[in-house]
């Protein structure tokens, strides 16, 4: 009786699963086509949206609003996933699950390749003429451009414009010997130099090594030389330099950097305890909300005593928005997308309330609009004084190992030849 | 007799059958095809998804120091968070089935980190180490608040356990509670008059009684810091240089960050295997040491 009992246990469960698992292949089938409801005309579509940038959530919202006056048919779904990797692993459960949005966010280079057979061609967009060329170059590929850049963010030293002042420091370090003299004098004036938040991986492995890729000869050849091996890490100048950079914040930083976050070096920051922090142009808004009206600036990061080479800011695009290729209501995005740049409502957003740097020519910016953050990085982009931000041409998941192994570092664990072999073993064991 | 299997059958698919689709569906088919995907290099996005072999397994076995790592310590850290929350619930347990005033409230506070979700936990404690120890240093200079809390592996290490056990012994110490006031008052009493020290008692008399409750308290002790993967991510995302990643939060960054979801996959279903077999030996060896009365 028993036996017979777990038997026809056992086959209702077969049953069931056998059952479910045609459903499953049926969902998986149809996903594509019916994603986004059905096409009729005259009906009203939607747009969903899936970003990851949370402090645009409330200007996005009041835009949908208004676009949706605009065009009556187009309804927009506006989600959003915030910090790096989140969204990431968000954004593939979407599509996993059937549920992809028709705009997304896609990092460029590296990431556009992983995401290329998913995304449209935008190359017939009006707006493309108009971009940046430094902005168009992550989505472009093949001479074809695939994403929309939302805007430029410049990344170095931001630093508190009277804390200098008030050490008798007059003009911005051109150098690591400069930076190192400024930070002395705040230190004798009593003021902690550096406020680090190196428990933040994208802080170092993504933003701040940046730099020594940069220094290159040629940025492209040295990275494929290090996907093929021709190349390494190990023993290169720039790196070697880098790590003298690192010392220095470290050596004037505030105490246990591998625990302070950004928001704890920010608060710092805006509590006028430390002078200078590595931080983007985004730290504005961060900033205006702790303590509106500081009298900050940013220069780029040095390291090593070449003043001219030095003084070239790192300049990225965080986020490009993409169009999902099966979309039912590509169109639709495209209106959406064209809209958000070229409309007036559109351009106020971007520079006023987002204090975006735009990336497109015929947005235009002043320092009101954007803070004195995106104004000093507006001067370096506009002299052409800037280096690209490299990080998204790493292979996948070697900004993280990249960070571990500089926090290794500034814990001691390693010293700068350990260091730099562990660099390159990060990037030999995920490269493609 | 054939109309009565019929209905019995029927009885059966309306008992059983919707928790059965439920778990097939959330948990046997994602299982079946996580097992799928592990032999193969699908980066979790692309269309095209090829057939590897065991070339993923190989690489763990061979080129992975870090899993390897992550691995030790997820040991390290189960050895200590199933000892450790099993002894706080236990003795929890034991002082509050004794006649005290505040019984209910203790037992309600104790169990009441349990009802908070993990992550928040974690990300209320990461504020109390790093903010509430520095302060808490700042007063008392006791050098125990000036270590760098989190800030390395050591720390993170036992900043883990400690919170780890602060949030679990509490459900452990209710599986002990119901079962040490379903021990007989007349064994014990018969013991006292025997002559049996307090110690004597705990020893030869409740603890054989309560062995059904330890086995399930190590079952799920063991399971849970095996997997433990938000209190991980929240306190200290594995670092500082990934000396605090657990298993769980490897194969997660595997799939996600490094976009290698067929290698997750892969250490997924080796790490399922493993816990199964510790789980399973254990079941077995805790069983074997239940009594009756």
């Amino acid at each position: 009786m028993n036996k017979k009992r777990s038997m026809v246990i056992l086959s209702v469960l077969l049953m069931m699963s056998m059952l479910l698992a045609a459903c499953g292949g049926k969902n998986a089938a149809n996903s594509g086509s019916t994603a986004n409801g059905s096409g009729d005309k005259g009906e009203v579509k939607t747009v969903k949206i899936f970003q990851f940038k949370t402090e645009i959530v409330e200007g996005l919202n009041e835009l949908k609003v208004e676009f949706e006056k605009e065009y009556p048919n187009i309804k927009l779904d506006i989600q959003t996933v915030g910090g790096g990797a989140d969204y990431a692993a968000a954004l593939k459960t979407k599509f996993a699950s059937g549920d992809a949005p028709d705009i997304f966010s896609n990092g460029g280079f590296a990431e556009l390749d992983m995401w290329q057979d998913k995304i449209e061609d935008l190359s017939d967009q009006p707006w493309v003429k108009d971009l940046v060329p430094l902005a168009a170059e992550p989505m472009t590929k093949d001479g074809k451009v695939y994403g929309m850049p939302m805007n430029l963010e410049g990344i170095g030293y931001v630093y508190n414009k009277d804390l200098f002042a008030k050490a008798g420091i007059t003009e911005t370090p051109k150098t690591i010997t400069e930076l190192e003299e400024a930070a002395k004098k705040l230190q004798a004036a009593g003021i902690t130099p550096f406020g680090n938040a190196y428990q933040e991986w994208w802080l170092l492995g993504n933003q701040g090594i940046s730099v020594a890729f940069a220094r290159q000869d040629n940025v492209d050849e040295f990275i494929k030389g290090l996907n093929d091996g021709t190349q390494t890490i190990v023993d290169n100048p720039q790196f070697k330099n880098w790590s003298n950079l690192l010392k220095l914040t470290v050596q004037y930083g505030q105490k246990n950097p591998l625990t302070t976050d950004a928001n704890t070096h920010l608060a710092l920051f805006a509590n006028g305890e430390v002078a200078m922090m590595q931080e983007g142009n985004w730290a504005q808004t961060l900033i205006d909300n702790i303590k509106p009206g500081m009298n900050i600036g940013m220069f780029p990061m040095p390291i090593d005593d070449d003043a001219e080479k030095n003084d070239k800011l790192t300049v990225g695009i965080p986020a490009n928005l993409v169009v999902n290729k099966e979309s039912a209501s590509k169109e639709e995005a495209k209106i959406f997308l064209n809209w958000l740049v070229t409309s007036d409502m559109g351009k106020e957003y971007i520079v006023k309330k987002w204090k975006f740097i735009p990336a497109l020519t015929t947005i235009s910016a002043s320092a009101e609009d954007i803070g004195l953050l995106g104004a000093d990085v507006k001067k370096y982009v506009d002299e052409n004084k800037v280096y690209g931000l490299q990080s998204s041409k790493f292979p996948d998941g070697v900004t993280q190992e990249f960070a571990s192994v500089i926090q290794e570092l500034i814990a001691g664990k390693s010293d700068v030849n350990g260091w730099m072999t562990n660099m390159q073993a990060a990037w030999d064991k995920l490269k493609k | 007799m054939r109309s009565r299997k019929l209905s019995q059958f029927g009885q059966q698919l309306f008992f059983v059958g919707p928790a059965v689709l439920f778990f097939t569906l959330v948990m046997i088919i994602p299982f079946v095809m996580g097992m799928y995907y592990s032999f193969t290099d699908w980066n979790g996005v692309s269309g095209q998804v090829a057939w590897v072999g065991f070339d993923n397994f190989k690489h763990i076995f061979s080129g992975d120091p870090d899993f390897w790592k992550s691995f030790g310590f997820t040991v390290r850290f189960t050895l200590l968070g199933v000892i450790l929350t099993n002894l706080v619930g236990f003795f929890l347990a034991y002082f509050l089935t004794k006649p005290l005033k505040t019984r209910n409230v203790m037992r309600t506070v104790f169990f009441m980190p349990n009802v908070i979700g993990g992550l928040l936990l974690g990300f209320i404690w990461q504020f109390i180490f790093i903010k509430g120890f520095s302060t808490m240093g700042e007063m008392t200079g006791w050098s125990f608040f000036e270590l760098p809390w989190l800030g390395d592996a050591t720390t993170g290490f036992w900043a883990i356990v400690m919170v780890f056990v602060w949030q679990y012994s509490g459900y452990l110490m209710v599986i002990y509670i119901a079962s040490l006031s379903n021990v007989s008052k007349e064994v014990l009493e018969a013991a006292e008059i025997d002559g049996a020290s307090h110690f004597q008692i705990l020893r030869s008399i409740i603890a054989p009684l309560i062995m059904p409750a330890v086995t399930v308290s190590l079952f799920l002790a063991i399971s849970w810091s095996f997997k433990m993967f938000d209190l991980n991510l929240s306190l200290t995302k594995g670092g500082p240089f990934k000396s605090t990643e657990s298993v769980a939060l490897n194969i997660y960054n595997e799939a996600f960050l490094n976009n290698r979801y067929g290698l997750g996959t892969a250490k997924a279903l080796l790490f399922f295997v493993i816990v199964a077999v510790i789980t399973l030996i254990q079941v077995r060896v805790t069983k074997s040491k239940e009594v009756e009365a």
